[in-house]
């Protein structure tokens, strides 16, 4: 396959995509910008573990080939925080009980920090059904939910 | 004490919300070869021709190896039965046949694609054909009268043509109390297989170097891997070691080697850094999932309604080669009579070899399906006697000083009775049974579990700034067993804040051995060795204060990071000053210790082929549900999920709730959603797109009440509670249907089906 030459966005820095055609977005993520956060669960966009965000939409990154990232925004959980600052999302999922292996956890920051920002103050329905593409194994989902509807109110830079 | 009972965060919550942990799969090496597997594509068959000469040409490629190169030896937990590639005959879906080790993934992939394989199938052995045992049945193992248990023959065990393992329990009088009986109730409950679905798919990377290997894996027990490694290679265990990483989920899944014994292999024949992943389906296919099983259960009654006998027939699915299975074999026993008096009961449990993926522990493993079996037949008893469901069952409890079958004295079997009463502060059962609209249900139920009682071990050393690290390979699977039980303890001891206290990851070269994340042993096992061993290095920390302080070590306390003689708040020296000083007179201040739970008692005579004798650390629960079905869909809903789980000690509230939301959750998916299907020994779902797990709007808020019913031997009483939430929900939501729908439900899981073909009679 002939390699190409395009660039893309990622968390704000212009880079090369190396990828051929058959590259998914979470292989050059992962294997050529070493972005290892964002996580390989299934390759078939079940468990939603590589999830991030396309100029602010949530994709499943195993399924989307790079090729088609050229000139787009790609946001990963590298570019969530801030610095050192953990974002608003990230600190209640800590003190909510949302974590626990945390290899699901990339996925459900990115799908929850573009529900948030469409939607400040979303209900406890509305989180689930937003998650209906994230899998978590461990915690039963509840604190997740909690963690992102707690945010009501919280100022939050969009 | 001010840690303890508090939920702190977990230690690896910043690196983990940040994407930052290093997991198995995030494991790479320079100058590393990736592995690709040929795995058999059937159940069962003979292998009529496998040519690997055109996959040896293929670009990047470095080595093909098959059975043909294989060390001339047979591993297995329990039973020595398995080999690093199938040999002639293939027994499962899945099982590796053959290995390609080239510069990438892809390069290997189209190797293995490359390799000329024929194999002549023949028809498999299902759990059906396996439970109609004759002489002339066909065999999955044709030659298993030559396997050898890993422990010497000595201790084999009950065994013979395609049952690997069987426990039977008959006392003398039970025919004759069920001839005389004025009423038998029989019940009958098929529990299909459930994939512990991870979503960390497994993987390793293994380095072969000066006669040793050292492999990489996020295992629950890299102990386990170390050992089996070694057997499948024909090494001592010793040449062998296993370094643990963040592990993507478990829950049981990840405790026997699965990727790592033919990833060393080819290490050691490139002379490369190997990494073999699975991708899903393979994972699916040859994960040790929870096995299928058919319970009989029966039980004979007075006139008076009192139960007087029982019988439990319990078939379970082994696979194509055993686990632990052979262990967990002994599981029936235990749970046949529930938290009842029974009276005498006969239990016989038998594992079959069928062609399917070997089968093994699954969180809760054959409790979740049993206590649904005998909760199920609870329930279907106080119906039959027209008592009501939760009044029979109080009226027949355990309580202190009764026995389980096996003679184990339950000294605490009263907290059953607070915890059925507590559940009434939550959901009333006659207020509640009394109000449900058409369609609604409720069920009830209670167990008793074990903490798992296997050998653990801390050292603990305190660093000259003051820090203190403890150097274990206990390891946390996302359970917060470490990065919050053990972290507190020790923090809780030193008087320091959580995050000085660091603890490593697990490695097998330099900790004490650790029977891994099970069992939900780690908080109290390892827990209470980190506790000894703290309590070692403050006597040192004493001792050499004392000397600073010109005062006498019986008279020193450590409060706030600081030394001093109690009462005495003038002249108290922090912890660094004292490590340090220590470091350059007396030496470093370092302790460990070891910790297994003491033998309990029983009476051996109880059964044949018990292997797993008792239940150590026995711990009381009880369940409530309640659900609403769609007559139209046959939809379930579980509307309240109620919880009383004793804990012994709650050490982190949040942490606890998270095991029981959790263990919920994943029960609720055993029970309506999750099933490995098996047609023809193949199973029909292959992926997560097909495998239906349970998602954030099937599950509701589980609400719980914790009981502290202190261990004496636990660190702070503490007892495992990560296993024991799970045991009780397929039981409990069982009921609730049955409820419902005003019929029985004889299997898990309950499809809407299952439910309109029961509403429509």
């Amino acid at each position: 396959m002939n390699s190409v030459s395009a660039s893309v966005l990622v968390n704000g820095r212009s880079v090369t995509i190396d990828g051929h055609g058959a590259t998914t977005l979470l292989e050059f993520l992962r294997n050529s910008l070493g972005l290892t956060g964002t996580k390989e669960g299934c390759s078939e966009g079940e468990c939603g573990a590589c999830t991030v965000l396309i100029d602010g939409q949530p994709i499943t990154s195993c399924l989307y080939p790079v090729l088609a990232a050229e000139g787009r925004h790609v946001e990963t959980i590298e570019g969530v925080s801030e610095g050192s600052d953990l974002s608003p999302l990230q600190e209640t999922l800590i003190t909510a009980g949302g974590i626990q292996c945390g290899f699901c956890t990339p996925g459900f920051v990115m799908t929850l920090t573009a529900l948030l920002r469409k939607q400040p103050n979303p209900t406890g329905e509305e989180v689930a059904n937003a998650l209906a593409g994230n899998l978590c194994r461990c915690t039963g989902y509840s604190q997740i939910v909690e963690a992102a509807i707690s945010l009501s109110g919280v100022e939050r830079k969009s | 004490m001010t840690l303890i009972g508090t939920s702190i965060a977990r230690t690896d919550a910043v690196e983990k919300v940040r994407g930052q942990s290093i997991y198995g799969v995030d494991v790479g090496m320079l100058g590393m070869l990736h592995g690709c597997l040929l795995r058999s594509p059937v159940p069962s068959g003979t292998i009529t021709r496998l040519d690997t000469t055109a996959a040896i040409a293929m670009p990047g490629v470095h080595a093909v190896c098959t059975s043909a190169d294989q060390p001339n030896t047979r591993a297995g937990w329990v039973l020595c039965e398995q080999r690093l590639f199938a040999t002639q005959r293939v027994r499962y879906e899945g099982e590796p046949i053959a290995v390609v080790v080239a510069d990438s993934r892809e390069e290997a992939r189209a190797a293995v694609d490359a390799i000329s394989l024929e194999i002549e199938e023949v028809p498999g052995v299902d759990l059906a054909t396996a439970m109609v045992d004759n002489p002339s049945s066909s065999l999955v193992h044709p030659e298993w009268e030559t396997y050898q248990p890993l422990a010497g023959p000595e201790t084999d065990h009950p065994r013979y043509r395609n049952v690997a393992a069987q426990m039977s329990s008959e006392p003398d009088d039970v025919d004759a109390i069920f001839e005389e009986a004025d009423l038998v109730v029989e019940d009958e409950l098929v529990s299909n297989r459930q994939y512990q679905a991870y979503i960390e798919p497994k993987s390793a990377v293994a380095v072969f170097a000066e006669g040793r290997y050292t492999i990489h894996t996020a295992s629950q027990y890299p102990f386990n891997v170390r050992d089996r490694v070694a057997q499948f290679l024909g090494i001592r265990p010793s040449s062998v070691r296993v370094i643990g990483h963040t592990i993507g989920g478990g829950f049981g899944g990840k405790l026997d080697a699965a990727l790592e014994p033919i990833t060393a292999f080819m290490a050691e024949k490139t002379g490369r850094p190997v990494r073999i992943a699975n991708d899903r389906t393979e994972d699916l296919l040859t994960c040790p999932s929870r096995e299928n099983a058919v319970v009989k259960i029966r039980t004979a009654l007075d006139k008076d309604g009192t139960m007087v006998a029982r019988e439990l027939l319990c078939d379970m699915d082994n696979g194509a080669y055993s686990a632990e299975s052979i262990w967990l074999a002994s599981l029936p026993l235990h749970i046949a009579k529930g938290v009842y008096e029974v009276g005498p009961t006969r239990v016989i449990s038998r594992l079959h070899y069928t062609n399917t993926a070997p089968t093994g522990a699954f969180r809760g493993v054959g409790g979740t399906y049993l206590y649904a079996a005998i909760e199920r037949h609870m329930d279907s008893i106080a119906n039959t006697l027209g008592i009501d469901r939760r009044q029979y069952r109080l009226d027949n409890l355990l309580s202190d000083g009764d026995t389980l079958l096996n003679g184990q004295v339950l000294d605490n079997a009263s907290t059953l009775g607070k915890a059925f009463e507590r559940l009434e502060e939550i959901l009333p059962w006659d207020e509640t049974n009394g109000s449900k609209g058409p369609y609604q249900g409720l069920g009830l139920g209670g167990c008793v579990w074990l903490t798992n009682p296997m050998p653990g071990q801390a050292t603990v050393k305190v660093n000259e700034d003051g820090a203190i690290t403890v150097i274990t390979s206990a390891n946390d699977n996302g359970s917060g067993a470490v990065t919050m039980g053990i972290t507190q303890i020790v923090a809780e001891e030193f008087s320091v804040n959580p995050e000085d206290v660091h603890v490593t990851s697990p490695d097998t070269d330099v900790t004490g051995y650790d029977a891994g994340s099970q069992g939900s042993r780690t908080t109290h096992i390892v827990g209470r060795a980190a506790l000894d061993a703290s309590l070692k290095v403050k006597e040192q920390l004493f001792e050499v204060a004392a000397g600073m302080l010109e005062a006498s070590p019986a008279d020193m306390d450590l409060v706030n990071g600081e030394i001093g003689v109690v009462g005495a708040p003038q002249s108290r020296i922090s912890l660094s000053e004292v490590a340090a000083a220590a470091t350059w007179t007396t030496g470093p201040i370092v302790a460990a210790a070891s910790y297994t739970t003491p033998p309990v008692d029983f009476n051996p005579a109880c059964a044949s082929g018990l292997l797993f004798p008792t239940m150590p650390t026995p711990s009381y629960h009880a369940h409530m549900a309640a659900v609403e079905v769609d007559p139209i869909t046959g939809q379930i809903e579980v509307q309240r999920y109620v919880v009383v789980q004793d804990v012994g000690r709650a050490i982190n509230p949040t942490g606890i709730r998270g095991q029981i939301q959790g263990a919920v959750a994943q029960g609720i998916g055993h029970t309506l959603y999750e099933s490995l299907q098996i047609e023809n020994c193949r199973y029909l779902e292959r992926t997560l797109e097909n495998y239906r797990l349970p998602l954030a709007v099937d599950i509701p808020t589980v609400e719980f009440i914790l009981l502290e019913e202190a261990d004496p031997e636990g660190p702070y009483g503490a007892k495992g509670v990560a296993e024991p939430p799970i045991a009780l929900v397929s039981a409990v939501i069982a009921n609730a249907v049955s409820d419902a729908i005003g019929a029985p439900v004889t299997r898990i899981p309950i499809t809407p089906e299952d439910v309109l073909e029961a509403l429509s009679n």
